[in-house]
């Protein structure tokens, strides 16, 4: 029978409108050679990444949502479990960061009542092309109390710190709960466990 | 890539003695001790398929050896494709290349070939 190895599992959704950058947040930005086009071809749907926190061992599953979906077609099903909610917009399109508070307005509507939050100002490398300053991200997470950062798949600005952050912020809500939701969680063996590369870095 | 001639060496009591490992980027995929041995022959798409145009079919080669995996929040670091046909391939997290493997809808099943991964606990 298979033992649990982990403390926890959390399941983020990245959401957005379409061309925010959600794919490329998820996946690596590679326009390199190596990428087979084969995968490239199909796209990749989610990913298991392992992270340490505060001594804990945590699986994220994150999960890209499909292009055409919007704000209006996303309904309950879609959010079921998810426990982190990445909200993305790009900071050269207004638009997107407008739409910021329907994504808000439909995640409160569908989602958990206690999914944790955090808004994405995207593409920030671009700053001769900008039209969102950061002051109205901040503003408008404040707003809403929830966590705000810029970021840049391209250049790999903050992405693994948001993942980080949220599953952090996850983790405080669960922490008083969690040994009622793990009655059977195996202690893990410190000596074994291996440095994932990547999200791991930023934890520490 | 871990040669066929050196799988043997990697199986202990049935299971991977080692870590399995990204061959390009090193990142960890699973743990030692944590896949099953298992053979079959299944045909999986090539990491890198020939940049031939005129070629439409995908090209694929016929793999044996696979670590099993059945739950798949065992895994370390792993990617997941779309699905094709009942089946979604597995890639390496980090640098997202692929495939390594497959995930069987129907079986909710993991299998890592062999000969895609390296095998080390460093
Ligand atoms: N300069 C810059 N371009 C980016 C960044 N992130 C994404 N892009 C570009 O923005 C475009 C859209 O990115 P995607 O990741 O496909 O957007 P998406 O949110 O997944 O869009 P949908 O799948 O349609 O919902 C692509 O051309 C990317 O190359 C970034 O951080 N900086
Ligand atoms: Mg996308
Ligand atoms: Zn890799």
């Amino acid at each position: 029978m298979a033992k649990k190895t982990y403390d926890l599992l959390f399941k983020l959704l990245l959401i957005g409108d379409s061309g925010v950058g959600k794919t490329c947040i998820l996946f690596r930005f590679s326009d390199d050679a190596f990428t087979s086009t084969f995968i490239s071809t199909i796209g990749i749907d989610f990913k298991i990444k392992t992270v340490e926190l505060r001594g804990k061992k945590i699986k994220l599953q994150i999960w890209d949502t499909a292009g055409q979906e919007r704000f209006h077609t996303i309904t309950t099903s879609y959010y079921r479990g998810a426990m982190g909610i990445m909200l993305v917009y790009d900071i050269t399109n207004e638009k997107s960061f407008e739409n910021i508070v329907k994504w808000l307005r439909n995640i409160d509507e569908h989602a958990n009542e206690d999914v944790e939050k955090m808004i994405l100002g995207n593409k920030c490398d671009m700053s001769d092309k900008r039209v969102v300053n950061k002051e109205r991200g901040e503003a408008i997470a404040r707003e809403h109390g929830i966590r705000f950062m810029e970021t840049s798949a391209k250049s790999n600005i903050n992405i693994e710190r948001a993942f980080c952050e949220l599953a952090e912020a996850i983790l405080d809500k669960t922490s008083g709960r969690e040994s009622a939701e793990n009655p059977e969680r195996v202690v893990i063996d410190r000596k074994n466990n291996d440095k994932a590369p990547g999200y791991n870095k930023c934890c520490a | 890539m871990t040669e066929e001639s050196n799988f043997a060496a990697q199986i202990e009591n049935d299971r991977n003695k080692l870590s399995v490992r990204c061959q390009f980027c090193n990142c960890l995929m699973l743990k030692a001790n944590e896949g099953s041995y298992c053979e079959q022959e299944v045909d999986v798409p090539l990491m890198q398929q020939k940049q031939d145009r005129s070629a439409e079919a995908l090209q694929t080669e016929k793999l044996r050896h696979f670590w099993l995996i059945k739950d798949m929040m065992t895994f370390e670091n792993i990617g997941f494709s779309h699905t094709v046909d009942g089946r979604k391939f597995l890639v390496c997290a980090d640098c997202e290349r692929g495939p390594v493997g497959y995930h069987e809808l129907a079986s909710k099943f993991c299998y890592l070939a062999l000969g895609r991964v390296v095998h080390g606990d460093k």
